[in-house]
C-alpha cells in the first residue's frame, strides 16, 4: 500500500485528486501549501508526491528543493505554468515528471501508477547482454519483450523493429527514409508516411501521453529519436 | 606646498619684501645712474656739472668785470664833479660788491682761474694766477669768452676763442645779432681765458672740489651701487614671482579666489595702473635730473643741508621707484589671478564689447532665413570679387588675392557639402531601422546642425516609442498568462469533477446527457485557454525562435503520420504534391510543426466532408510555398482577410469546436520565423500559404 502526499492551495483539486487515487487503492495525505508538505512528509512515510508550483507560503519549487535535500520520493509537479522555462527548472531541481493543468485525471494516474513503478522496482532488470534501456523502456531483444515501467507491451513487428533501431542509437535523429530503408530493407520511394503513422502508433503504446511524448520524440522536419538518457 | 600659496602670512611678507626690495632697488638704482656718468668720464672735468660750474663762474666774473667797469666810471665822474649827489652811495656799494666779488675769486678760495685780457690780447687787464703761473699749464682746459663793455651798455658776444690760430668763431649766432654796430668803435673788448686745474683736492673747499670730490667718490662706488641695484633687483623679481605664484589663493577655499581688484574691468585697471607707473617713472627720472644737476650747483653745494637733501632725494628715487614696482606688480597679480582663474576675457570691456558684437552679428546672422543668408553671402561675394577686379586690375597682389578667395569659397563648400554628406549617411542609417543611432553634429554647419537635430530628436522619440510598444506588449503577454493561470485553476477542478461525476450510477438519463455536455465543454474550455496563451505568445514575439535547417518533405510526411487517420475518420482525402528531393527552409521546427498541425486541424474541422485536402509544396526564387486548400462545409461569408483576425471563424454560429484562433496563431508564428502566410477564399475553395525562405 502506497501513500501518496497531495500538496495543491485549491482544496478542490485536492479533493478530486484524493478520490481519484484512494478508488486506485492508495493512501493519501493532504497539504495546502509547501509548508505543510514538508511537514507531513517529515511525520509520515510517503512514496510519491504530487506537488502544485503556485502556493503561498513556500511554493511548489522551493518546497521540491528542500525536499530533494534528504529525500528521493518521486515529486510530480502540477503546473499551470505552461512556460517551457518553469518545466525545465522544475525537473532541473529534483522533481521526477510534471503535468500542466488543466489534467485529465486518467494521465495523473498513469503517471503516478509509472513513476511508482519504477521507485519500487528496486533497481529494475539486471542489465543482460540483449537488454536495452532507455529511461523506463527496457528491450530484452533476446525474448522479443519491451517493457514499459516493467509493464510489458504488444508491439508490431514493425514497430519492434522500429524502437529497437532507435534504443540502440539514443539520441541520434533517423529521417522517416532512413527508418524505411533499415526497417523495410527497401530503398525509399516516398512511401514514408507509412513510417510515421507506425511511430505515431508506437508513441500511443509507449507514451502517457502521446501529443506531449517524453521518450520517442518527433523531431519536426528532420525525423525521430529516442531521448539520450530519457529521464522522468 | 598648496598650503603654503594660500598662506596669507606668508603673502603679506612677500608683499614687504617686494616694496623694500624695490625701495632698495630704487635707491641704489638712481645713485648707479648719477653714478654713471662718472665712471664714463676719464676726468672730472667732462662732465656737464662741470661746464655747468664753470659757465656760471664765468657768468659771475662778467658781472664782476662789468661792476667793476662802472665803478670805474662812476669814480671818474666824481673826480671830475659830475655825478650827481648820491654817486657817492652808489660807489660806496659797489665798492662793496666788488670786494666781496674779488674775495670769491681770491686764489684762496676757489680753483677757478682766469686771465682778463684786451682782445688783441696785448693788456692783461687782471688774473688770479701767479705771477710766474702760464695760463695752459695751469689749466689744461682753457675756455675763452669775448665780450665788450660800452658806456653803460654791455655786448656780449660768447665764442669760443682759438690761441693758436688766432681766429674765434662764434658759438651763439643769437648773441652776435644783439650787437649794434653803433656803438661797437666806442666799446672796449675784452677777452676772458679761464679754467680749472685738473688736480684738486680738498684744501680749498669750492663747487669744482665738490665736483671732483663727487666723481671720485661716484667712480669708486659705482660698483657698489651695481652690484646692490642687481642683487636687490634679483630679490624684487623673486618676491614678484611668489606674489604671482600665491595669486588667488586663500586658506580653506578651493580654486581661485578673486577680489574686488578682479571686478574692476582689466583695461581700465592696466590703463590706470600704467598711468600710475608712467607718472611715477617720470617723477623718478625728476628727482633724478634734480640730484644731478642739484650736486652742480654752488649753492646747494655750499649748502650746509645738502647732505641731508642729496640723502632726502636718493630716498625719495626709491620711494618712486618703489611705487611704481607696486603698480606694476598689483596690474600683474590681477592678471594672474584672472589667468588662473580664466576669466581675463569675461573681465576686459574690450573684449566684452567685441564678444557683444560679434554675438549680435551671429544671432543675426543665425535669425536670418536661408534663403536670405544664401542671398546676401552670394552679393558678398560678387561685390569682392568686382572690388578686387576694379582695384587691383594691375596689380600682382590681385591674383593672389583672388585666388585666396576663391581658395576660402572652396573650403566652405567642401565644409558644408561635408555636414551634408554627414547628414546624408546619418538618415540612411536611421531610416534603416537603427533608432539609437545620433548623428555627428560637431562642426556642421548651423543650418544643416539644425535638421541633425531634429532627426536626432526623431529618432530618439522613435526609439522611446518602439520601446513604449515592446513594453506595452510585454506587459499584454505576462497579463494573458496570469490571467490563464487563474482561469486553469478551477478549470482543473471542473474537469475533475465532470469527470468524477461520470463514474458515478446515474440514474435519470437526462443527468447523464447534462454531464455529457459538461464534459465538452470543460474541454473546449481547455482548448480555448491553452490558444489564447499561445496566440498571445505568439503575436507579441516572446516566444523564442531557433531557426535551423528543416526538411519540408519530411516534416509534411510527419505530419501526415499525426493527421492522416483522423482525416481519413472525416472521408477527407489528402492529395499531396511534393517536388523531387528534399526541399530545406530555415525555421523553427517546433513552430513550423503548430502552423501545420493548426491548417490540419482546420481542415479536418471545416472541411466538406467526402472532398480532396491539397497540400501542395513549391519553391522558386529563394522561397518555398506550402498550400493547403480544402472546400468548406459551410459557405465562408467572410473575408480573407478577416479570418486571419482571433476569434474568427468560416461560420458565424460558432457551434463547433475551435477556438477561432488556430489561423491567427498560424500566422503569428510563420511572421516570426520570418515567412508570410497568406489566406486566399474563392467561393467555397479555402486556400491558406506559408511562405518561407529556402534554405540550401
Amino acid at each position: 500500500m502506497n501513500t501518496i502526499l497531495i500538496c495543491d492551495d485549491d482544496r478542490d483539486i485536492v479533493s478530486a485528486l484524493d478520490i481519484y487515487l484512494t478508488s486506485e487503492g492508495y493512501q493519501t495525505i493532504k497539504a495546502y501549501n509547501g509548508k505543510e508538505a514538508l511537514r507531513a512528509a517529515e511525520t509520515h512515510e510517503i512514496h510519491l508526491i504530487l506537488m502544485d508550483i503556485m502556493m503561498p507560503e513556500l511554493d511548489g519549487i522551493r518546497a521540491t528543493a528542500k525536499l530533494r535535500e534528504g529525500s528521493n520520493v518521486p515529486i510530480i509537479l502540477l503546473t499551470a505554468k505552461s512556460e517551457d522555462t518553469d518545466k525545465i527548472l522544475g525537473l532541473n531541481i529534483g522533481a521526477d515528471d510534471y503535468i500542466t493543468k488543466p489534467f485529465n485525471p486518467l494521465e495523473v494516474i498513469a503517471r503516478v501508477k509509472s513513476q511508482l513503478r519504477r521507485y519500487t522496482a528496486l533497481g529494475g532488470a539486471e542489465k543482460g547482454p540483449g537488454l536495452i534501456t532507455a529511461g523506463p523502456i527496457a528491450m530484452d531483444d533476446g525474448a522479443k519483450v519491451v517493457t514499459v515501467d516493467g509493464e510489458p507491451i504488444n508491439l508490431t513487428p514493425i514497430e519492434y523493429n522500429i524502437l529497437k533501431l532507435l534504443l540502440s542509437h539514443p539520441g541520434q535523429v533517423f529521417s522517416s527514409a532512413q527508418i524505411y530503408e533499415q526497417v523495410w530493407n527497401d530503398p525509399a520511394y516516398g512511401s514514408e508516411n507509412t513510417v510515421a503513422v507506425h511511430i505515431r502508433h508506437l508513441r500511443e503504446k509507449i507514451e502517457i501521453n502521446p501529443a506531449e511524448p517524453r521518450y520517442l520524440k518527433v523531431v519536426w522536419g528532420l525525423g525521430y529519436k529516442i531521448e539520450k538518457g530519457a529521464a522522468g | 606646498m598648496s598650503k603654503l600659496q594660500g598662506n596669507t602670512i606668508a603673502k603679506l611678507c612677500a608683499w614687504v619684501v617686494l616694496l623694500a626690495a624695490a625701495f632698495g632697488t630704487g635707491i641704489f638704482g638712481v645713485r648707479a645712474v648719477l653714478s654713471f656718468g662718472s665712471v664714463a668720464d676719464d676726468s672730472w672735468q667732462g662732465s656737464s656739472r662741470y661746464y655747468n660750474a664753470v659757465d656760471n663762474r664765468r657768468q659771475e666774473l662778467v658781472t664782476g668785470i662789468r661792476l667793476s667797469h662802472r665803478l670805474e666810471l662812476l669814480e671818474k665822474q666824481i673826480a671830475e664833479g659830475t655825478a650827481n649827489s648820491l654817486a657817492y652811495a652808489d660807489a660806496e656799494a659797489l665798492r662793496e660788491e666788488r670786494a666781496q666779488v674779488e674775495e670769491r675769486f681770491s686764489r684762496q678760495n676757489t680753483w677757478f682761474r682766469f686771465r682778463v685780457l684786451t682782445d688783441n690780447g696785448q693788456t692783461l687787464l687782471g688774473t688770479n694766477l701767479n705771477d710766474d703761473e702760464a695760463m695752459t699749464r695751469a689749466v689744461q682746459n682753457v675756455h675763452y669768452f669775448s665780450f665788450a663793455l660800452g658806456d653803460g651798455d654791455i655786448y656780449e658776444n660768447v665764442y669760443y676763442y682759438d690761441p693758436e690760430t688766432g681766429e674765434g668763431y662764434s658759438d651763439f649766432p643769437a648773441s652776435t645779432a644783439g650787437l649794434n654796430p653803433g656803438t661797437e668803435a666806442e666799446s672796449l673788448k675784452l677777452v676772458l681765458e679761464f679754467g680749472v686745474p685738473e688736480k684738486i683736492d680738498d684744501s680749498i673747499q669750492d663747487e669744482f672740489s665738490q665736483i671732483w670730490r663727487m666723481w671720485d667718490m661716484e667712480r669708486a662706488a659705482f660698483d657698489q651701487y651695481l652690484t646692490g641695484f642687481l642683487s636687490l633687483g634679483a630679490l624684487t623679481l623673486l618676491a614678484l614671482v611668489w606674489v604671482l605664484w600665491t595669486a588667488g589663493h586663500r586658506a580653506g577655499a578651493e580654486g581661485t579666489v578673486t577680489t574686488w581688484q578682479e571686478r574692476i574691468f582689466f583695461d581700465l585697471y592696466a590703463a590706470a595702473m600704467i598711468a600710475a607707473v608712467v607718472c611715477l617713472a617720470a617723477c623718478f627720472i625728476w628727482t633724478a635730473e634734480q640730484l644731478y644737476w642739484g650736486a652742480a650747483n654752488v649753492y646747494s653745494i655750499m649748502n650746509q643741508d645738502f647732505n641731508a637733501f642729496y640723502k632726502l632725494g636718493v630716498m625719495g628715487a626709491g620711494a618712486f621707484f618703489a611705487a611704481g614696482v607696486g603698480c606694476a606688480a598689483l596690474l600683474l597679480r590681477t592678471l594672474a589671478v584672472r589667468l588662473k582663474a580664466g576669466c581675463l576675457g569675461k573681465t576686459t570691456l574690450l573684449c566684452r564689447v567685441v564678444t557683444w558684437m560679434v554675438r549680435t552679428i551671429h544671432d543675426f546672422l543665425r535669425f536670418l532665413p536661408f534663403t536670405w543668408k544664401l542671398v546676401l553671402g552670394f552679393g558678398a561675394y560678387v561685390i569682392f570679387t568686382f572690388w578686387l577686379i576694379t582695384v587691383g586690375r594691375y596689380d600682382g597682389v590681385f591674383m593672389l588675392m583672388y585666388f585666396c578667395l576663391q581658395l576660402v569659397l572652396l573650403l566652405f563648400l567642401s565644409w558644408w557639402a561635408y555636414g551634408y554628406y554627414r547628414l546624408r549617411q546619418g538618415t540612411k542609417t536611421i531610416a534603416g531601422g537603427d533608432l539609437e543611432y545620433q548623428i555627428d553634429t560637431r562642426h556642421m554647419p548651423h543650418d544643416l546642425r539644425l535638421q541633425a537635430e531634429d532627426l536626432n530628436n526623431i529618432s530618439v522619440g522613435l526609439a522611446g516609442a518602439v520601446d513604449e510598444k515592446m513594453k506595452s506588449e510585454r506587459f499584454k503577454a505576462e497579463l494573458i498568462t496570469n490571467v490563464s493561470h487563474d482561469l486553469k485553476t478551477p478549470l482543473t477542478s471542473i474537469i475533475n469533477y465532470v469527470n468524477l461525476l461520470k463514474s458515478t450510477d446515474q440514474t435519470d438519463p437526462k443527468a447523464v446527457e447534462y454531464i455529457e455536455v459538461l464534459d465538452r465543454k470543460s474541454q473546449r474550455l481547455k482548448k480555448l485557454t491553452e490558444d489564447l496563451v499561445d496566440a498571445s505568445k505568439a503575436s507579441t514575439g516572446v516566444l523564442s525562435v531557433v531557426r535551423e535547417k528543416i526538411g519540408m518533405s519530411q516534416l509534411i510526411d510527419q505530419a501526415l503520420g499525426e493527421w492522416e487517420e483522423k482525416l481519413n475518420d472525416r472521408k477527407l482525402t489528402l492529395v499531396t504534391t511534393l517536388p523531387e528531393g528534399e526541399t530545406w527552409v530555415y525555421a523553427d521546427g517546433r513552430h513550423l510543426w503548430r502552423v501545420i498541425d493548426n491548417l490540419l486541424s482546420n481542415c479536418a474541422k471545416y472541411a466538406m466532408e467526402g472532398t480532396r485536402v491539397y497540400l501542395d509544396l513549391g519553391r522558386g526564387q529563394g522561397q518555398v510555398a506550402l498550400s493547403v486548400k480544402n472546400i468548406s462545409r459551410e459557405p465562408l461569408n467572410v473575408p480573407a482577410e478577416r479570418l486571419m483576425e482571433r476569434f474568427v471563424r468560416g461560420e458565424e454560429s460558432r457551434s463547433t469546436e475551435g477556438s477561432g484562433l488556430g489561423l491567427s496563431i498560424a500566422r503569428s508564428l510563420t511572421e516570426l520565423q520570418g515567412g508570410s502566410f497568406d489566406l486566399a477564399v474563392d467561393g467555397d475553395l479555402f486556400k491558406a500559404i506559408v511562405t518561407l525562405p529556402q534554405a540550401n
